[in-house]
C-alpha cells in the first residue's frame, strides 16, 4: 500500500474532472461533449447527481447509445462523470412517487467497475419514466434485441488490432513446429472442440485419433494442448480441462498415452500436473463426472494449487467494493482488507503461477488444468508465461499473450462480464480477469523496469473489458466470435492502443531478454491496487506516479545543465572536442527511452 | 591552562591501552589485513575466519548469493566477497563494509542444520554442523550465511561459537567494550580527534548558529539569548534559547519557573508566511504570578510580534511513549518472526496482526497533528506553540516534522541533519534513555525517533520527487541508531552530551566563558564519540552517494513578512499590556479555556478578564477552523488546483499534507522487511543488478552538476535562473545563506575562533572537496568556499587561476566516476594520507604513536 497514488485514469471515464473552462458551464445543452463516431444522443435531463463525496450535485445528464454523461452545472463544484453503457450492471429505481424526504425520487445505477451513481429526479409527472426506460434498453442492449455499441460505432484508427494475433505466427515465434510438436487444424470447423481456436499445437507422436479419444476424455473436449514452450530445454505449458474420472474411476488409456507423449517430447522424468483447484473441491467434481489425474498416470505427479472457485472470487471483490466505495473503510482498514481475501487469493494465483514458472524454467514440463480450463488455468498459464518470457512484457506480446491465453482459449468473457445482459445476479458473472491484470499489476510494482507498457494500458484494459465498445472482449470463445463476424464488423482495442502506443509506454522499460521474473508472493510485499480499486475517491490524488514525475523532472534537469554547461563551455576559449566529448559520455551509457535520447542529442 | 592538563591525561590513558594492543595483536591478526582482504581497523584483530561462505543479498541488493568469506572480529561479523576491488590501504577507515554486521546491532544468533533450528548463545553447544547462519539484528536486518559443504565442520563450528560468544547483549558493561573495540585503539582516537566537522550542516550549538537560522528563515523579532549558556535556568534545554527581542534576558529568567523543567517557549521556525513555531513544556500551575512576570510571559509567548497565538496540545491524541514502544515491539516481532522460533505469522493473518500492532495508527495520528499544524502557519500572522508536558518527545517529533512538510530545505540531507540538530539533539530528546541501549532504564525506552523516521518515511513515499534525501539515507540514519558508537544518541540532553565530550577539546566551538565550566573527570567518556553525522565513519562514498538525489533547483523563496491574513488578525492588533487571544487546539477543534494560560485565570490579573476578550477569541474560531477545513478539502482535486494547478508553478512552501486513508500508508518494507527470509520461496536472482533508470539519470545529473561546479564560472554573470547564479544572488542578499541551503561557514569574514584554532584551517577546506558527498550538495559547493576573498562579482582572472588549471583535467573524471576533483585539494589530502597510512599500518605504531600525539597536541597548544 505503499505510494498508491499513481493513478492514470483513462480519460474517457474520470469522473471528478476539474473543469479549467468554468464559463462554459453555463451553456445550456451539453455540446462540449466529444462523442464517438456513432454515438448518438438519446435523451437530455436535468437530474440530481447524489455524489456520496461532495452531496447532491444539480447538473444535466446526458445518454447516448454509447454512455451516460452527467456534468454539474453549479459553477463551484465541478462534477463530472462519464459512464459507459457498458460498465452499468444494474438500473433501479429508487423512491416512489409518494416517497418523503429530499432526493429520495430516482435512479440507482450499479456499475461494473466498483461504483455505484444515484440520480435523484423531480417527483412530478413520471419524471423518470423516460429516462429509466432508455437506460435500462440501452445498458442491456442484448437483453432487449439491440446490438451491442461495439456493431455500431464508426471508428476508425490506423492500425488494424485484429492483426495483432496470428496463431501461426506466434507458434513459429516460439519455433513451432518442431520434431517433438506438430500443428494440428483438426479443429479447423470447432468439430473437435467448440470452445478452442482452430489452431493447436499437439505432441508429433500422437494422431488424429488420439486427439478424439482423448477428447472424450475431457470435460467439454478441451485437450491438453501446448501453450508454451521453452526455447532451450524445451519444456512445455500444456493446458486443458479435468479428466472425466467420474464416481466410478473411471480410466482412459489414451489420454494416459497422450500425457507421457507430452512428457516423453522433452524427456521430463515426470510430468507435473497443476491442478488449480483446492483438493476438495477436485474431489467433489467427481460428483458430476469430473475429477483429476489418480496413480494410474504413471511417470506423472498432481499438485493441487488451491484457487478458489469463479463464486469465490465474486463475492471476494463485491467485499472489497464495500469497504472502498463509496467511503474507505478507515477505523480498521487493514483488517477489513483482510477479511475480503482479495490479496489473498491474488497471492495464491500468483503462486500457482510462480511454482510453475519454476517448473518449466528448471526443465520440466508441465500440465496445468482446473475444472473446465478456462478460467483458472487461463491465469495460470498467462502468468507463467509471462514470468518466463520477456516477449509478453511488450506492449504488442502483453496483447499477444491476452488474446492467445485469454480470448482464443475460449475464456467466457461474456458470460463472466455479462456484456449487455440485464440479468446481473447471474452466477456466471466474476472478475477473473480482473483478478488476472491485479496480477500483472503486482508485477509491474515488484518489477518497474521489467515491462514495456504502463499502468495506464491495464487500466485501458479494464475500462474496456466492459465498455462495448471494442468487439476484442466480446463473446465466449473463437467459435462464437467467428459466427457473428466479430473481426469483420466491430474494432479491435489494440487497433487504438497500437495507435497511440506512447500512452501506454512505461519510461523505465529496460529489456532484459532471457530473464525470468519471480515475484513475491506474500501478503507482506502484496498491496492493494489503489489506482484502479479506488479511483473513484477523489480524495486518492489523480496525479501520475510519483516516480514518473521524478524521472521527468530529472529529465528537464539533465536538459537545463547540459544546455549550461554548453553555454559555459561556448563562452569559454578551451578547446571544445574534449568538452562535446565528456558531455557526451553520459549519454551513451544511458539507456533512457530513445524518444529522450534523441532529444538529446538535438541539443548539440 | 586546562588543555595542558587534557594532553597530560590523554597521555596517562594512553600508555595501558598500547599495551594492550600490542598484546592483542599477535602475529596473525597483524598480517591478515592484507592477505585475507579483511581492511581491519586499527587494533581490530580478526578472531575467526571462513572462507566458501555464501551470502543471501536481499531485494535492494539484487536478490541471489554472493560468495566471499566470513570474518569474526571483536568488533563486527564482516563478510568481504569475492573479488572484492583492491583498496587503497592509505584510505580512511570505514567502521562497517557494506555486507558487515556490528557486534552490538546482532540481536541473535540462530543456526540452521539439517531438519533442525536453534538459537545459540554464548554458552550452548551444537550437537550437529549448522548449513546456514542467521543473525537476527536490532535494526530488523536479518543476515543470512550460507556455510560450503567443503567447509570442515570443525571451523564452521568455531566460527559459530565465535560469533555466539562475542555478540554482545546489550548491558551496561558490554556497551563500554563494544565502543572500546570499535573506537578504542590509539590510532582511532587519533583519526577521531583529527575529524573536522560537517560545514555544510547547522550544528546549533553556538549563538551563532542560531542566528544563521534566524537569517535563513527570515524572522524578525527574535534574539538568540545566552541565559541558559551554563544550563543554569534549565538543564535539559540547548544552551542557547530564541526569545523575542523585546524581552531582556533578567526578565526572560523569570519566566523559566512557569514552565516544566524551565522550558519556557521557544522559537523553533518561521513559516515564510510569517507565523512562528514555538515549542514549550507545560505550566507550572502551582505558582503565583507576578504582575511583571505575566507581562513578560504573555510577550514570550506570542513573540512580541502577534496578537494570536494558537497553543497546539501534544498529548491526547498522540501515542504515548509507551504506546509506541509497545507498539514498535509488535511490529518487530511482526516483521522478523518469533527470533527464536523463526515462527511467523502466518501470511492470512499478515494484515490484521500488521493493524494490531498500532504502528500505522501512530505514525497517522503523527502525520495528523502536523498537518494541522501546517494549516495553521501557512495562513499567516499568529504564532502557533507546541505544548507537550515534558516537551522532549513529540514536541520534538511534531515540530520536526512539520518543518520536513514545509520546509524544502529541511527536505535536503544537510537540512535535514541540521533540524535533527535543532529540534532533537540540542532540544534535550532523551535519546540515551528512550533508545536504552544500556539496558539499564526500561521503563523509558521508546523509540520515539524511528517513530519520526518511519512518518518521513511516509511523506517521502507520498512526495519522493519533494525530498533532495533518499530512503537510504533514511535507512542509514535508521540503521546507525541501533549502534552505541555516536555521541549524538548516547545522552539525554545538550548537557550531559558536552560533558562528556570535552576532552575531545577541539570539536567543540569554544565560546567565551565556556572554559569556567569545571570539568568533572568521572563523566568523561572513553573513547571518544563521534557524532552520528560523520558519515565517513560508517559509509563509504559509493553508499553516501545514495543518500540524495538531484531535484530541481528551487525556486527563490518570496518570503511574505506581513503574511496572508486570512484570519483579520491586523485588526486586532492590540497594544503592548493588552494580551491578544490564545486558543488551544484539541482534537481538531479550537477552544479558549479560561486557564490558559493560567496566568490569565489568576485572580491578580483581572484586567484581562474583560468581558470584551471573550467575545473576541469567538469571533477567531470559525476562522481558525476553516484554516482547518482547508487541508481537510484540499485533498479534493477541485480545490488543490485553485491552489496549485498541476502545470503551474509550485509554491515550494505550500506544505507537503500527506494523505492518511488507510489504503495510502505503507509499511516501510524496506526497513523492516529487508530480512524477509520468509518472503521468497525462489531466490533467482535478478540477471543484472542494474539500477533503476531513475537512479541511472539522477547520477547523471549529478554528475552534470559536479561538472557544472567545476567549469570556471565565465566573465559575464550568467543566466539569472541558473542555480550558481541564484545562490549568489540570494547570498548577497541574505546575508551569506540561501533559504534553502546555508551559506558554507568558510566564505564569512575569517572570525576569531578560526585564527585560534589553527589546526581547523586546512582540514575545513580540505573537506568539501572529498568526493561525491560533495557534488550531492547543489550548485557549486567547492567554489564557494574557496572563493570568499575574491566575491561573486570580480571572479574573473586572480580567483579562476588556481581553477582554470584544474580544468584539463576534469574531462577524464567525467568519463569514470564522479570522484571530484582530488586535484584542485591534493596538498591537504596528500599531507592527510600520509598520516593515515601511518596510524593504520600496524609495522610503524610504535613510531607513530608519539607523532600522533604531538599532532593531536598541536591544536591545544596553540590555542
Amino acid at each position: 500500500m505503499a505510494s498508491p497514488m499513481s493513478v492514470y485514469n483513462s480519460n474517457s471515464l474520470d469522473s471528478h474532472i476539474s473543469s479549467v473552462s468554468r464559463d462554459s458551464l453555463k451553456m445550456e445543452p451539453l455540446t462540449d461533449v466529444s462523442l464517438l463516431p456513432g454515438e448518438d444522443g438519446v435523451i437530455e435531463k436535468e437530474v440530481i447527481y447524489i455524489c456520496p463525496f461532495n452531496g447532491p450535485v444539480k447538473g444535466k445528464v446526458l445518454i447516448t447509445n454509447y454512455r451516460l454523461y452527467f456534468r454539474s452545472s453549479d459553477s463551484d463544484l465541478s462534477v463530472t462523470l462519464d459512464v459507459p453503457l457498458g460498465a452499468i450492471g444494474r438500473v433501479e429505481k429508487m423512491g416512489g412517487a409518494s416517497s418523503r424526504g429530499e432526493n429520495s425520487y430516482g435512479l440507482d445505477i450499479t456499475c461494473k467497475d466498483m461504483r455505484n451513481l444515484r440520480f435523484a429526479l423531480k417527483q412530478e409527472g413520471h419524471s423518470r419514466r423516460d429516462i429509466f426506460d432508455f437506460l435500462f434498453r440501452l445498458a442491456f442492449p442484448l437483453s432487449h434485441g439491440l446490438p451491442l455499441f461495439a456493431y455500431v460505432t464508426q471508428e476508425k484508427y490506423e492500425e488494424n488490432g485484429w492483426n495483432v494475433y496470428k496463431a501461426m505466427d506466434e507458434l513459429r515465434r516460439q519455433g513451432l513446429p518442431n520434431n517433438k510438436w506438430r500443428i494440428t487444424f483438426i479443429n479447423k470447423g470447432y468439430e473437435l472442440c467448440d470452445t478452442y481456436p482452430t489452431v493447436l499445437a499437439v505432441p508429433y507422436k500422437s494422431k488424429e485419433e488420439d486427439l478424439q479419444r482423448v477428447a472424450a476424455f475431457r470435460s467439454r473436449s478441451r485437450i491438453p494442448v501446448l501453450s508454451w514452450i521453452h526455447r532451450e530445454n524445451q519444456a512445455v505449458i500444456v493446458r486443458c480441462s479435468q479428466p472425466l474420472v467420474g464416481m466410478s474411476g473411471k480410466r482412459n488409456k489414451d489420454d494416459e498415452r497422450y500425457l507421457d507423449m507430452i512428457r516423453e517430447a522433452n524427456e521430463t522424468p515426470k510430468l507435473t500436473i497443476y491442478d488449480a483447484r483446492p483438493s476438495v473441491n477436485a474431489v467433489a467434481n467427481k460428483a458430476t463426472g469430473g475429477g483429476y489425474e489418480g496413480d494410474e498416470y504413471q511417470n506423472a505427479e498432481l499438485v493441487f494449487l488451491d484457487i478458489q472457485n469463479i463464486h469465490v472470487m465474486r463475492e471476494s471483490l463485491k467485499k472489497l467494493k464495500d469497504i472502498v466505495y463509496p467511503n474507505v473503510e478507515e477505523s480498521h482498514w487493514l483488517s477489513s482488507l483482510e477479511s475480503t481475501h482479495w490479496l489473498e487469493h491474488i497471492k495464491l494465483v500468483l503462486s500457482g503461477a510462480i511454482q510453475v514458472a519454476d517448473k518449466v524454467s528448471s526443465g520440466s514440463s508441465v500440465l496445468v488444468h482446473c475444472s473446465d480450463g478456462w478460467d483458472r488455468t487461463a491465469q495460470l498459464t498467462s502468468l507463467a508465461m509471462l514470468m518466463l518470457d520477456s516477449h509478453y512484457r511488450t506492449l504488442r506480446g502483453f496483447e499477444v499473450l491476452i488474446e492467445k491465453e485469454w480470448i482464443s482459449f475460449g475464456h467466457k468473457f461474456a458470460s463472466r462480464i455479462g456484456h449487455g445482459d440485464k440479468n446481473h445476479a447471474d452466477q456466471d458473472r466474476s472478475p477473473i480477469f480482473v483478478q488476472f491484470i491485479d496480477c500483472v499489476w503486482q508485477m509491474t510494482k515488484q518489477f518497474p523496469t521489467a515491462f514495456e507498457f504502463n499502468e495506464r494500458l491495464l487500466l485501458t484494459i479494464l475500462d474496456n473489458l466492459y465498455s462495448c465498445r471494442f468487439g476484442t472482449f466480446l463473446y465466449n470463445c473463437e467459435h462464437a466470435r467467428d459466427q457473428h463476424d466479430v473481426r469483420v464488423k466491430t474494432v479491435s482495442l489494440w487497433s487504438m492502443v497500437n495507435s497511440k502506443t506512447d500512452m501506454y509506454l512505461n519510461p523505465f522499460y529496460t529489456p532484459e531478454p532471457n530473464m525470468v521474473l519471480c515475484p513475491v508472493a506474500s501478503m507482506r510485499h502484496l498491496e492493494l491496487w489503489v489506482s484502479y480499486y479506488i479511483r473513484w475517491n477523489p480524495r486518492i490524488r489523480q496525479q501520475q506516479s510519483p516516480v514518473e514525475q521524478r524521472y521527468r523532472e530529472l529529465l528537464a534537469l539533465r536538459d537545463e545543465y547540459l544546455k549550461k554547461l554548453e553555454e559555459l563551455q561556448l563562452s569559454d576559449t578551451s578547446p571544445t572536442p574534449r568538452v562535446t566529448n565528456s558531455t557526451n559520455t553520459p549519454s551513451s551509457n544511458s539507456s533512457t527511452p530513445s524518444s529522450h535520447c534523441t532529444h538529446y542529442q538535438t541539443h548539440f | 591552562m586546562l588543555s595542558g592538563s587534557k594532553n597530560t591525561f590523554k597521555v596517562r590513558q594512553m600508555e595501558p591501552m598500547l599495551k594492550e594492543r600490542m598484546l592483542s595483536q599477535s602475529g596473525a591478526s597483524a598480517r591478515s589485513r592484507d592477505i585475507l582482504g579483511l581492511r581491519c581497523l586499527p587494533g581490530e584483530c580478526v578472531l575467526q575466519r571462513v572462507p566458501m561462505v555464501r551470502k543471501k543479498l536481499t531485494s535492494r541488493e539484487g536478490r541471489g548469493w554472493l560468495s566471499g568469506t566470513l570474518f569474526c572480529t571483536h568488533f563486527r561479523v564482516a563478510f568481504v566477497p569475492q573479488d572484492t576491488p583492491e583498496q587503497l590501504d592509505n584510505a580512511d577507515p570505514v567502521l562497517l563494509g557494506d555486507h558487515d554486521v556490528a557486534l552490538a546491532a546482532i540481536e541473535k544468533v540462530v543456526v540452521v542444520g539439517p531438519n533442525r533450528t536453534k538459537q545459540v548463545s554464548a554458552s550452548s553447544s551444537l550437537k550437529f554442523t549448522p548449513e546456514e547462519l542467521l543473525l537476527f539484528c536490532r535494526d530488523m536486518r536479518v543476515v543470512c550465511l550460507l556455510f560450503d559443504r567443503l567447509t570442515p565442520d570443525a571451523h564452521v563450528l568455531q566460527m559459530t561459537y565465535t560469533i555466539a560468544k562475542t555478540y554482545q547483549p546489550l548491558k551496561p558493561g558490554s556497551v563500554l567494550a563494544f565502543q572500546n573495540a570499535a573506537l578504542g585503539s590509539v590510532e582511532m582516537k587519533q583519526f577521531l580527534s583529527n575529524r573536522s566537522r560537517d560545514p555544510h550542516m547547522n550544528w546549533f550549538e553556538t549563538a551563532q548558529d542560531w542566528n544563521q537560522e534566524l537569517e535563513r528563515c527570515g524572522a524578525v523579532g527574535w534574539r538568540v539569548s545566552a541565559v541558559n549558556e551554563r544550563f543554569e535556568m534549565a538543564t535539559s534545554l540547548s544552551r542557547f534559547v530564541v526569545v523575542p527581542q523585546r524581552v531582556l534576558d533578567t526578565e526572560l529568567k523569570k519566566t523559566f519557573a512557569h514552565f516544566s523543567e524551565g522550558r519556557i517557549p521557544r522559537w523553533s521556525w518561521r513559516h515564510p508566511r510569517g507565523a512562528d513555531l514555538l515549542r514549550m513544556s507545560s505550566f507550572q500551575n502551582n505558582i503565583y504570578h507576578e504582575k511583571d512576570d505575566i507581562r513578560n510571559l504573555e510577550l514570550v509567548l506570542f513573540g512580541g510580534h502577534s496578537s494570536l497565538c494558537v497553543v497546539v496540545e501534544l498529548g491526547e491524541e498522540l501515542p504515548s511513549t509507551l504506546d509506541i514502544h509497545l507498539s514498535h515491539s509488535r511490529l518487530r516481532a511482526l516483521c522478523l518472526g518469533d527470533v527464536s522460533s523463526s515462527m511467523t505469522v502466518p501470511d492470512d493473518k499478515w494484515l490484521s496482526s500488521l493493524e494490531s500492532t498500532h504502528w500505522l495508527h501512530h505514525t497517522r495520528a503523527c502525520l495528523r497533528k502536523a498537518s494541522e499544524v501546517c494549516c495553521l502557519l501557512r495562513s499567516g500572522h499568529m504564532t502557533v506553540a507546541l505544548q507537550e508536558a515534558e516537551d522532549r518527545d513529540m514536541g520534538c517529533l511534531v515540530s520536526s516534522l512539520v518543518q520536513v512538510m514545509c520546509d524544502p530545505h529541511s527536505r535536503t540531507q544537510r537540512g535535514f541533519q541540521s533540524l535533527l540538530q535543532k529540534e532533537w539533539v540540542t532540544a534535550g530528546h532523551r535519546f540515551y534513555s528512550r533508545l536504552n541501549y544500556h539496558r539499564d532504564c526500561d521503563k523509558d525506552e521508546s523509540p520515539v525517533f524511528l517513530l519520526f523516521l518511519d512518518c518521513v518515511w511516509q511523506l517521502w513515499a507520498q512526495f519522493p520527487s519533494r525530498f533532495q534525501l533518499t530512503e537510504d539515507f533514511l535507512l542509514a540514519l535508521h540503521d546507525s541508531l541501533h549502534l552505541p558508537l555516536f555521541s549524538t544518541f548516547l545522552a539525554n540532553s545538550q548537557r550531559e552530551r558536552l560533558k562528556s565530550s570535552q576532552h575531545v577539546g577541539q570539536s567543540y566551538t569554544r565560546v567565551e566563558g565556556w572554559r569556567d565550566v569545571p570539568l568533572e573527570l568521572e563523566d568523561l567518556c572513553d573513547p571518544p564519540l563521534p557524532p552520528v553525522w560523520d558519515w565517513d565513519l560508517q559509509y563509504s562514498k559509493e553508499r553516501q552517494a545514495s543518500f540524495t538525489q538531484p531535484i530541481p533547483s528551487p525556486t527563490p523563496p518570496q518570503p511574505l513578512l506581513n503574511g496572508n491574513l486570512n484570519t483579520g488578525t491586523d485588526t486586532l492588533r492590540m497594544a503592548d499590556t493588552i494580551p491578544g487571544s490564545v486558543f488551544l487546539l484539541s482534537r481538531g477543534s479550537f477552544s479558549c479555556p479560561p486557564q490558559l494560560p493560567p496566568w490569565r485565570s489568576s485572580l491578580s490579573s483581572s484586567v484581562y478578564r474583560k468581558s470584551h476578550r471573550r467575545a473576541l477569541s469567538s469571533e477567531h474560531v470559525p476562522g481558525l477552523e476553516r484554516l482547518l477545513k482547508a487541508w481537510a478539502l484540499a485533498d479534493f482535486p477541485h480545490t488543490l488546483t485553485s491552489h496549485s494547478g498541476p502545470q503551474g508553478p509550485l509554491d515550494p512552501y505550500e506544505p507537503l499534507l500527506p494523505l492518511l486513508m488507510g489504503p495510502c500508508l505503507g509499511l516501510w518494507r524496506q526497513c523492516y522487511l529487508r530480512g524477509a527470509i520468509h518472503a521468497q520461496a525462489f531466490s533467482h536472482p535478478l540477471s543484472s543488478p542494474q539500477p533503476h533508470p531513475v537512479e541511472r539519470l539522477s547520477r547523471q545529473v549529478q554528475q552534470l552538476r559536479t561538472q557544472l561546479s567545476q567549469v570556471p564560472v565565465p566573465k559575464e554573470p550568467c543566466s539569472p535562473e541558473t542555480p550558481m547564479g541564484l545562490q549568489r544572488d540570494l547570498n548577497q542578499n541574505a546575508n551569506n545563506s540561501t533559504f534553502l541551503f546555508p551559506a558554507a561557514r568558510s566564505s564569512k569574514t575569517p572570525s576569531p575562533q578560526q585564527s585560534s584554532r589553527p589546526a581547523a584551517g586546512p582540514q575545513q577546506s580540505s573537506r568539501p572537496a572529498a568526493g561525491p558527498q560533495q557534488s550531492s550538495r547543489p550548485a557549486a559547493g567547492p567554489q564557494q568556499s574557496s572563493r570568499p576573498a575574491a566575491g561573486p562579482q570580480q571572479s574573473s582572472r586572480p580567483a579562476a587561476g588556481p581553477q582554470q588549471s584544474s580544468r584539463p583535467a576534469a574531462g577524464p573524471q567525467q568519463s569514470s566516476r564522479p570522484a571530484a576533483g582530488p586535484q584542485q585539494s591534493s596538498p591537504q589530502r596528500s599531507h592527510k594520507h600520509t598520516f593515515l597510512f601511518r596510524a593504520s599500518s600496524p609495522g610503524r605504531r610504535r613510531s607513530t604513536a608519539p607523532e600522533a600525539q604531538s599532532q593531536s597536541c598541536r591544536p591545544h597548544t596553540a590555542s
